[in-house]
């Protein structure tokens, strides 16, 4: 069943026990992300050393989709710069129209959420957390 | 036998046969019958209603007002019957009164800018409540940042309740226009509306009614309720979308310049001067939506021959049992609770964030609205991010609550 693939035990498990969940201390960057639709409200916070993300927390309160993304993505974070997560947002777009990305391992985890697919509605609530990682890093 | 079982037996809807009615009712969501709980975003339309629209593509479409041809003649009595159609829906003295709108957003944005905003000057006070709905909020916002007016809010209680005792304090000399919802699509609150046009009139204040969740559930009579606009939609009420209608008093209407510009509005047009038209053609330039407004007519018919009696009785006995069996489920809260409701009830449900609820009972069939709902000061004042919110209509059966109910805890059962 489709809702299975969307709500499968990765995105359940950083859903209930979301990492790097709370404030971020010595973040250097930070950004908000709101999806006034749907009650989505992230802070995303960085510490950034010489370009690169080397720790990454978010808080807020958010549905299931974007918990575990963010949750997902603040462990993908640490050693990338800027390019690389403009990289990964490209290559995580791949993921949501259901197909192989280019470098699967580039991505990690994220390349597992190809169920999202299915789901168009649902597919901003897995974007918002890297859009707000990105706009952090521009700030 | 007693009084109100009579009562009771005579306002009884027979659900069975007009859910034949909507042919809609009888499709399948990923596998599973439908069960539509989202009403107050917007209604399913009966059959009366799709086929007057087909009707009048198929056999007499033609601009209105214009022609002297037959079909031209058809398609205008037609529209023109639907406006007398709404002014009895709404007990209007005069169908002059009636002025065909987008809906209800449409209709506000007409008083904000034909009545108020040639009123009103810098410091005047436009009064509003903490409930509404987006369109009775934004549109008064923009004419008050262009004018140097002031929004003023009317307090809400814990249950959601209108603070009518502040009312006397937060009407001033400066008060230009009261602007209220009838029923509220995020609380289901239902105002008390003729109360509040009471003490405005005192005080010379004009009010205006969102009345978009109130006429597909109770009869409206603009003139017992003693307001001087009333805004609607029909896609609420089993009508098409992209078409409501305003309700005014006569004198006020007269009194206000066009808002469009354009034909169907004017009477006669030189480059040196130009005479409007008449009510209610004055603010209706343009082609209008024909088709919309003859399956508006159709709409408020169905609810006649239905009987709003019958529907508002068979809708509580839905938003009642729908209520005392969500105060017993675990961990859900009920944001609302009034002590008059509309077939509303919006609720927050412990560890599972309303995105999710939608998306998980969606896939058991059961269609619900889930987020802001157009009320986000509503939501800022309970302090929840987004709700989800299950809405009925006449068409809704007690056995697709159960239905929902075990879709919820499914999704609960996933996801906590």
């Amino acid at each position: 069943m489709a809702l299975d693939q969307l709500y499968q035990q990765l995105v359940l498990e950083h859903n209930r026990s979301p990492r790097n969940f709370g404030p971020l201390a010595g973040a250097t960057h930070s950004a908000r992300g709101f999806d006034a639709l749907c009650g989505d409200d992230l802070l995303f916070e960085l510490r950034v050393e010489a370009g690169r993300v080397v720790a990454a927390a978010f808080s807020g309160e958010a549905c299931a989709v974007t918990k575990a993304s963010a949750s997902l993505l603040t462990e993908w974070l640490p050693s990338h710069g800027r390019d690389e997560v403009e990289q990964g947002l490209r290559n995580f777009n791949v993921v949501l129209q259901g197909v192989e990305p280019p470098d699967p391992g580039f991505l990690g985890d994220f390349a597992r959420l190809g169920g999202l697919a299915e789901f168009p509605s649902r597919q901003r609530n897995a974007k918002l957390p890297w859009r707000c990682a990105l706009e952090a890093l521009e700030a | 036998m007693e009084l109100i079982d009579e009562l009771t037996i005579r306002e009884q809807l027979d659900v069975h046969a007009l859910r034949a009615e909507f042919p809609i009712l009888e499709r399948q969501v990923h596998g599973k019958p439908l069960i539509y709980l989202d009403n107050a975003a917007t209604a399913q339309r009966p059959l009366k209603v799709i086929e007057a629209v087909d009707r009048f593509y198929r056999e007499y479409n033609a601009n209105v007002h214009r022609g002297v041809h037959q079909l031209s003649g058809e398609a205008s009595e037609a529209f023109e019957r639907s406006r007398r159609d709404v002014a009895r829906l709404l007990n209007a003295p005069s169908e002059r009164e009636v002025i065909f709108t987008r809906g209800t957003t449409e209709a506000i944005n007409l008083v904000a800018n034909s009545f108020l905003r040639p009123r009103l000057e810098a410091g005047d006070e436009i009064l509003i409540s903490h409930m509404e709905h987006h369109s009775n909020i934004v549109p008064w916002q923009m004419l008050c940042e262009q004018t140097g007016a002031v929004l003023k809010v009317i307090p809400i209680n814990q249950n959601g309740e209108l603070l009518i005792d502040a009312l006397d304090d937060l009407i001033s000399e400066r008060t230009r226009l009261l602007g209220l919802v009838h029923v509220s699509n995020a609380l289901g609150t239902v105002n008390p509306v003729q109360e509040v046009c009471a003490i405005a009139k005192r005080q010379g204040v004009p009010v205006l009614i969102d009345g978009a969740q109130a006429t597909p559930h109770e009869k409206v009579d603009v003139q017992a309720l003693g307001c001087d606009f009333y805004a609607m939609s029909a896609h609420k009420m089993y009508g098409p979308t992209g078409i409501g209608a305003l309700w005014g008093r006569e004198a006020l209407l007269e009194a206000m310049p066009p808002w469009q510009g354009g034909g169907e509005m004017i009477l006669r047009v030189s480059f040196d001067e130009t005479t409007y038209n008449e009510l209610p053609h004055k603010f209706e330039a343009g082609t209008p939506n024909i088709s919309g407004a003859i399956g508006l007519g159709a709409a408020v018919r169905f609810l006649e021959d239905t009987g709003l009696d019958a529907i508002a009785h068979h809708e509580k006995k839905l938003l009642d049992y729908a209520t005392e069996q969500m105060q017993q489920f675990e961990g859900l809260t009920i944001i609302g609770q009034a002590e008059q409701k509309g077939p509303v009830i919006a609720f927050t449900l412990d560890g599972v964030h309303p995105n999710d609820i939608g998306t998980i009972i969606d896939h058991h069939g059961v269609a619900i609205r889930t987020g802001h709902h157009c009320a986000m000061p509503v939501m800022q004042f309970f302090e929840v991010p987004a709700t989800a919110r299950v809405s009925f209509a006449a068409y809704n059966l007690r056995t697709e609550i159960d239905v929902f109910l075990e879709a919820l805890d499914k999704a609960r059962t996933m996801l906590v």
